[in-house]
Formats: structure tokens, sequence, C-alpha cells
């Protein structure tokens, strides 16, 4: 009863969510500018080519029109065409989806992991030197902007040592119908310098987290009865602080995940690689509003099951969540 | 039992000095403490905060915190002083050879974890040879010795699904599953109810004449060193001021100090003679008593005040899934100048009633009337002519002052928005308040945190008094004090009272300070009335069960 509550709850609110982002969305993209001048070959175009243009792509018609024309093909599952490169708009963001899946998930692992191990490290060793590292780089990760760390790597990674490739995808392969990196080898080396890009901040980041929480959990009665009734720091640490400073953890994880998926547009463009983000903003700028809505669509949706997935983990991980939910 | 024993104490602390390097320089916390603690022994001490009783447990523990240092003096267990220990040697002794039980059993368990694998990992780290189904078979043993009913289901409860007292009772089932010889208890029962109290110092004291482990009990409450302690340690500001067998100590305290303790602890009367006011049952007496005292009626009347929790939504809608009620027709009066006690255990609802009439939750009431204003309880927040009428004292001061602000700037802010004429909303009230309550001028620029436990919640009086209310909730305003600052807190709300015409709800789990300062008494239990009635009644002649056993509770030595 209470589980079929909270899923009609959540399916309520995501609806909700997809009607204001779509209303907002496509009201933004009209306001930026015709795209019909992005569909016609502007120099050779003929007023009358421009009009026929206009009339094809429904633009004549006014925004409301354009906007239920535009639910009403949602509800056939259809976003439309993409006005540049004339393929289903929602298909042309699977196809993109492959690229942006093997950056994300490769990057938040591989911050979840040295992020909490990091900090771990860190506050079982308060105010040494590798304390006081962990501090103080983590503030510098989180500082510099994006495009700078991915430029550093590059010049590191590839134009110095000429260990890794400074951007694309390298050769895929082509499973589940899509085309993935990560499963042959020049694709992984082309994998390492954008995961990286993307992973360092979130390393800091969550490495800060685990190391606060498990400073506060410390302070807590129960560690000290855990002290107290001779268990060993290791167990302690891993077995009651460790679960504790994870709820925090995932919140961040599910988050910057989100993120990822949709936003990570500097370190896409910088190395190359054809994500959900690159095409988000240069559909955004080629006026290509049925990709926009596409993308846009999927970002929320992702957005919505990722928190979804983070409650879960949530009522998973601590029994008092359970009985309230 | 005795103290002449020619074996090696399981504890013996000769000399000890304990001190704390802060920021502020060094002070000592505990000077030149010695006593010895013999097989099957309970030794208690007592002192009020800041007396450096809980530095001495943590020091026998090995737990004193960063800044701590043992600068002189010794701690022998079983013979060995342990300073000369290495740190996996002393750590070898916890759970083995001392345990210990905290104060606060909400805080003492994981709470992402059973209790039973909270108490099968400790089993396991001592006894690292033991088979999995020999660990779950101690454990269940344990938590039957303690006293947890239905151990095999309450082994996969969390600790959040467990009453204040099962929980506390599987931590002391926790302490004992290495078969320790010493247990250190700081504040075992001070956050449970006296009935639950009872039991567990019952427990506790079975353990010590059956198993002959030996009991350092760490404490603040008199009645709690009376009920279980072979011998007392009376400690102020870090000395030892008086370390007497108990029984000698309560009858014939030698020390100024020890008797301002003892003589600070509320009493319960029970032999008292009280004047015979009608004959009806409590209810009516009650009303009589109101009709007798004053004759324009009383300021608050309360009929069948009801609060269901953990039904709303579409199960309500529908009338599916039982409610749980909070409180349930819940009817009563206050007597203009009257202070009305309300008694209970935790979970009674006395102090959602008190949060309902205040507007901090909501409620359903047939009639709920102040002063001849009609209050919607339906709703929180009160409304023009109610608002600020009535004013609410907490328990807990320190978090009832907001830290960021001085206590003028508290004081002001309350005055600002409660203010009814221009004389209401000038500064100087605030001082004169301040000084009437006895506080010095020169603290309104402090913060809280430069207060006292007692001085805090003065500032709450202040700010209650300072809005003028016609009513007052006080919700266990003196639970958080040391008896000797609670005595001075009952005597400035009964002088409050008197001066300023002011009617009081008072809310305690504390039968004798309830009797102290009201003169009608409502005793709650699962959220109903159990008995009500004039305060001489209820503790005098009243045959109500459950109000008997929670007299009974107290440790007798502490009634008249």
């Amino acid at each position: 009863m209470a589980l079929l509550t909270t899923i009609t709850g959540r399916l309520s609110q995501a609806f909700l969510l997809l009607l204001v982002m779509s209303l907002i969305g496509f009201i933004g993209i009209h306001s930026v500018g015709n795209p019909v001048y992005n569909v016609v070959n502007i120099e050779t175009a003929t007023p009358e080519d421009i009009r026929r243009a206009t009339e094809l792509l429904g633009l004549d018609q006014p925004l409301w029109r354009q906007y239920v024309v535009f639910v009403q093909n949602l509800a056939t599952g259809s976003f439309g065409t993409s006005y540049i490169y004339h393929l289903p708009a929602f298909d042309l963001v699977l196809s993109k989806l492959p690229a942006t899946l093997e950056l994300a998930v490769g990057a938040i692992v591989i911050a979840t992991i040295a992020g909490t191990g990091l900090g771990l490290l860190a506050v079982t060793r308060p105010g040494t030197l590798i304390d006081r590292i962990v501090v103080t780089a983590t503030v510098f990760a989180l500082s510099v902007p994006s495009f700078w760390l991915s430029m550093m790597l590059i010049l590191a990674g590839a134009v110095m040592t000429g260990w890794f490739p400074p951007g694309g995808r390298g050769s895929t392969v082509e499973v589940l119908g899509g085309d993935w990196s990560f499963l042959t080898a020049d694709g992984l080396k082309h994998l390492v310098l954008p995961t990286l890009a993307l992973a360092i901040p979130n390393v800091a980041l969550i490495a800060r987290l685990a190391r606060a929480g498990t400073v506060e959990v410390k302070k807590t009665d129960f560690v000290r009865f855990c002290i107290a009734k001779g268990l060993s720091g290791r167990r302690i640490l891993f077995r009651h602080a460790l679960p504790n400073i994870s709820l925090p953890i995932i919140t961040i994880v599910g988050l910057q995940f989100g993120g990822m998926l949709a936003f990570a547009v500097v370190v896409e463009t910088i190395f190359a690689w054809p994500g959900v983000g690159k095409l988000l903003i240069d559909s955004i700028q080629l006026l290509d509003r049925p990709v926009v809505m596409a993308t846009l669509t999927f970002i929320s949706i992702a957005f919505v099951a990722l928190n979804a997935l983070v409650d879960l983990l949530y009522a998973v991980l601590d029994p008092r969540v359970r009985i309230s939910a | 039992m005795t103290i002449e024993n020619s074996e090696i104490p399981p504890l013996d602390v000769r000399n000890l000095t304990l001190q704390h390097h802060g920021a502020s320089g060094t002070t000592t916390i505990v000077r030149d403490v010695s006593f010895v603690l013999g097989r099957g022994e309970v030794l208690g001490i007592i002192g009020e905060s800041g007396a450096g009783k809980s530095t001495i447990g943590n020091a026998v523990i090995g737990l004193l915190g960063a800044g701590f240092e043992q600068s002189s003096g010794t701690v022998r267990v079983n013979g060995t002083a342990i300073e000369t220990l290495t740190a996996s040697k002393r750590h070898a002794l916890r759970g083995r050879t001392i345990a210990s039980i905290f104060q606060d059993h909400t805080s003492s368990l994981d709470p992402l974890m059973t209790v039973g694998a909270q108490l099968s990992e400790t089993i396991s780290t001592i006894f690292p040879d033991l088979p999995g189904t020999g660990v779950r078979q101690r454990a269940l043993e344990l938590l039957q010795r303690v006293g947890i009913p239905d151990p095999n289901g309450r082994y996969h409860s969390y600790p959040h699904q467990l009453s204040g007292g099962q929980r506390q009772r599987v931590v002391i089932a926790i302490a004992l599953a290495g078969s320790p010889s010493i247990i250190v208890a700081d504040e075992p029962t001070s956050a449970l109810d006296a009935t639950v109290q009872k039991q567990i110092l019952r427990v506790l004291r079975g353990l010590v004449e059956e198993t002959g482990l030996s009991l350092l009990l760490i404490t603040h409450d008199m009645s709690v060193i009376a009920e279980i302690a072979d011998s007392v340690l009376v400690m102020k500001d870090g000395e030892v001021i008086e370390h007497n067998a108990t029984a000698a100590l309560l009858d014939n305290p030698q020390n100024a100090y020890t008797r301002s303790l003892l003589s600070a602890v509320p009493r319960l009367r029970l032999s008292h003679e009280a004047p015979a006011i009608g004959q009806g049952g409590p209810d009516e007496e009650a009303a009589q008593c109101d009709e007798a005292s004053e004759a324009d009626g009383p300021v608050l009347v309360v009929e069948n005040l009801s609060k269901t929790f953990g039904n709303h939504g579409l199960q309500a809608l529908f009338g599916i899934g039982s409610a749980t009620f909070a409180l349930r027709n819940v009817s009563l009066q206050l007597r203009r100048g009257g202070v009305l006690g309300i008694v209970g255990e935790s979970g009674s609802g006395k102090s959602t009633i008190g949060r309902i009439l205040a507007g901090l939750e909501t409620g359903s009431a047939d009639k709920v009337v102040m002063n001849g204003r009609v209050c919607d309880v339906g709703s929180r927040g009160r409304s023009g002519g109610l608002l600020g009428r009535i004013q609410m004292v907490f328990q807990d001061p320190a978090s009832s002052l907001n830290p960021r602000l001085t206590v003028a700037e508290t004081l002001m802010e309350c005055v600002r928005f409660t203010a009814r004429t221009e004389h209401d909303r000038h500064p100087s009230r605030v001082t004169e308040t301040v000084e009437r309550l006895g506080l010095s001028k020169v603290l309104l620029t402090r913060y809280p945190h430069q207060l006292s436990g007692g001085q805090k919640q003065r500032v709450c009086i202040a700010r209650a008094l300072l809005a003028g209310p016609e009513i007052m909730i006080a919700d266990e305003p003196t639970s958080a004090l040391d008896v000797s600052v609670q005595a001075e807190i009952l005597a400035l709300l009964k002088q409050a009272v008197s001066e300023r015409n002011l009617s009081m709800i008072f809310i305690s789990h504390d039968l004798a300070v309830v009797q102290d300062i009201c003169d009608a008494v409502c005793v709650m239990k699962d959220g109903r009335i159990e008995d009500y009635g004039a305060s001489d009644f209820i503790f005098g002649r009243s045959d109500n069960p459950y109000t008997r056993h929670l007299i009974n509770a107290r440790p007798k030595i502490f009634t008249l």
C-alpha cells in the first residue's frame, strides 16, 4: 500500500517535471531564433524556398499549436525528425548514448572508489602528511576549471608522454545496437583521459565527503561503544563507519552521475568525444528543436530514475527509512 | 561483597590526576582520586556536571578524548597498571576485562545494523574460535539474560525498533559478551523512565550478585546510588569530597556538599494527610477544587483532545489501516493562577498536549477555550488574540536558544514580536525581567555557549515571561539540570506564577517535582488520562493502580 502510494507519487512528479521542462525548452528554443535559416542554404535560397521550408517544418503555426503538435507526436512515440541530420531525433540521442554512458560510468566508478578510499585513508591518519595532502589536493581539484584540467591532462598524458591519444573515440565495437569504445584496446586508450577529466573533481568531492562524514561518525557514541566493546579499528571503519557515511555519498554520486550524462559538455568537446552533452549544445546552437527536446526529455527521465534509484538504495542501507517510506 | 578482600581487587585507582590541555591552557579535571573496586561490588561515583566523574570512567576504559592526559597516579586492573601497557594490550582489555555501558541508549548502537549482528560481532571478536551457531546461541543467551522478551525475534530487530529500555538491555548484553570482570556504566539509566530505570538497575544488580562482576557506576542521580551502590564516592570540581558505604552516606553525610546534594533531591511526601475536599471521583474533585479556589472560572478548558499518528493520505480517506492514538479524549482544566502537572512515562503523550496547546502540533478537540477565547487546535500558529498568550519552556535550554544570538538579542526579538503596548516594547523590561530571575545584567551580551545550564534555562524563562503570557507550558524544564540548579529553577517558576498571575502547565516525569510545584495533577498513560485530581489527592489517597505503580518506582529513601 505504502509502496504503491510512493510509486504513484513519483510517477506523477516525473510527469509534472517533464511537462514543465518541455514547456520551458519549447519556449526557450523558440525565443532564441528561427531555425529555418539553418535548414535552407541561406546564400541561394529564395524567399519562396524559405516560405516553403517554414510551412514544411510547421513553423508558420502559432507557438501553442506547434506545442500541441509536438505533444501529439510524442503520444505516438515520435520526437520528430532532426532539422539538420534528417534522422529521428530520439534515435540520434540514443546513438550518442553509449559514448556518454561509458564515459560517465567509468568516471563515477573511479570517483566513488578512489574518493572513498582517499577520504578513509586521510581520516585514519589525522594530522599526518597524507591527511594534509588529501585535504589540500581536493580543494585544488575542486577549484580548477574543467577545461584547464582537461588541457593539462592532454598535455601530460598525450603531448608530453604520448601514452594516450589526445581525443576521439578510437575503434569501437557494435553491441546491442550501440558503438562502444571500452571493448577494444584502442578505444580503452582513448577513454582514459576524458574519464580522468570527469572523475578527478568528483574524486575530490567524494573524498572530502567521506573524510568529513567519518570525522562526524567517529565522534558518535556508538563508535566509542564499538571501541569499548573491543572491536578492531579496521572493523569499526569498514563495518560501522562506512555504511553510515555511505548515505550522503550515494546522494552525491547519483546527482553527479546525472550531471555527467547531460552536462559533460566541456570535457566532451575538448576530447572530441561525441556524447549527449555535446549533441545538446550543438543542437541548441543550430536551433534543432526536435533534437533539443528529445535530449532534454532523456535527461529529465535519467534524473528522475537516478533519484528513485538513490532513494531505493537509501531504503536498502538504512532500516529507519524503510519504515517511514 | 566487602572491601576487605585479601585477593587483588579488579580495579584499584591510586592518586589519579587527569588534565586537559586545551586552547585556554591546561586544566585539571580530576585531582588525586583514589578508590578500590572489589569483586562483586558496586561503587557509585556521584557528582554534578563538570565534577570530572565521566573522565574517570573514560580513563579506566582507556577512552580519554584528545587533549586529555593522565598526569599522575595509577589505574590497576586485576593488579596490572594499565598506563604501562602498550596500546594493543590495552585494546585487548576492552570488552574482555573491562566493558562499558553508556548513557544514551539511542546513540550507543549502530542504527544500520541489527542488534543481533552487533551482539554477535562482539562475541566473535572476543571468541574468534567460536563457530557461527555457537556465537548465535550465546547471543540469544545474553539477550535472555538481560530480560529481552522473545530473543529470537528481537535478534533481527534494528535499534530504532526497540524501546529505550530494551535498547539499554541490548547494550548491557553487549557489555556482558566477553564475560568482563569490570563494567564501567556512565549514567546507564539517566535517559530512561523511572519504572524502566528500576528494571535496568535490577538487571545490573542481579548480574553483580550472580557473576561476581564489579560495577563502577557513574551518575548524577542519588536515587540510582540509593538503589544499587554498595559504596559511594562524592565528587566536586574534580576532587573526592566524601567516600563511604552507601547506607552510611545517605543516613549521615559528613560533608556539607554531600548534605546539600542530598537535600536538593526533591522528595515525595506520601504520609501526607490530605485535606478532605469532596468525596467523589478524581475528576469531580478536580472540578470542585477549581470552583472552590477561584470564582471566575478556569483559564483553560480542554475537552476531548485527541491526536492520531501514522494515518494520513489515502489510508485515512478509505479508513484503512489502524491509527495510533497519541492522545485520546483528553479533557482537563487549568485554574487561573494554578499549576497543573502532567506526569507520565515517555510515550504517554504528556508532551504532545503541551505542544498542541502551544500550536506546535495540530490535534482535534471538541472544545479548547483559553481565557474565554476559542482556540483552534486543528491549525498551527495562533491568531491575534492568542499570540504570545501561551508560552513554552523546553527541557533542553541549550538547544532552545539560537547559538548565534546574544541573550539580549534573543530577548529583544521576543519583545518586538509580542509587545502589545509601547510600554511593553521598552528595553528596560528586558533588564528588569532578567534581574528578577537572578541573572546579572552582564550576561545580556553573552552568547548561549558562554552560560551554564541553569543560566540558559533562566534565559528561556525570561523569554517566555517577556511575551506576557497568560499560560506558561513548561515541558520537563528541570530534567537536563543538576539537582541543586533544579531547585532554584523550580523556585523561580513558582515565584513567576504567583507574581504575574500566570497559570502553568508543568509537564514532568518526576513525581516529586510535580508534587512540589503543582496544585492539580493529571497522570497520563498511553495517550489517555489515567488519574486526575488535586495534587494532595493523587499523592495521598488515589488508589489508581498506575499512579501507585509510578509512586512505588521511586526509591523509598526519597519519599517522606
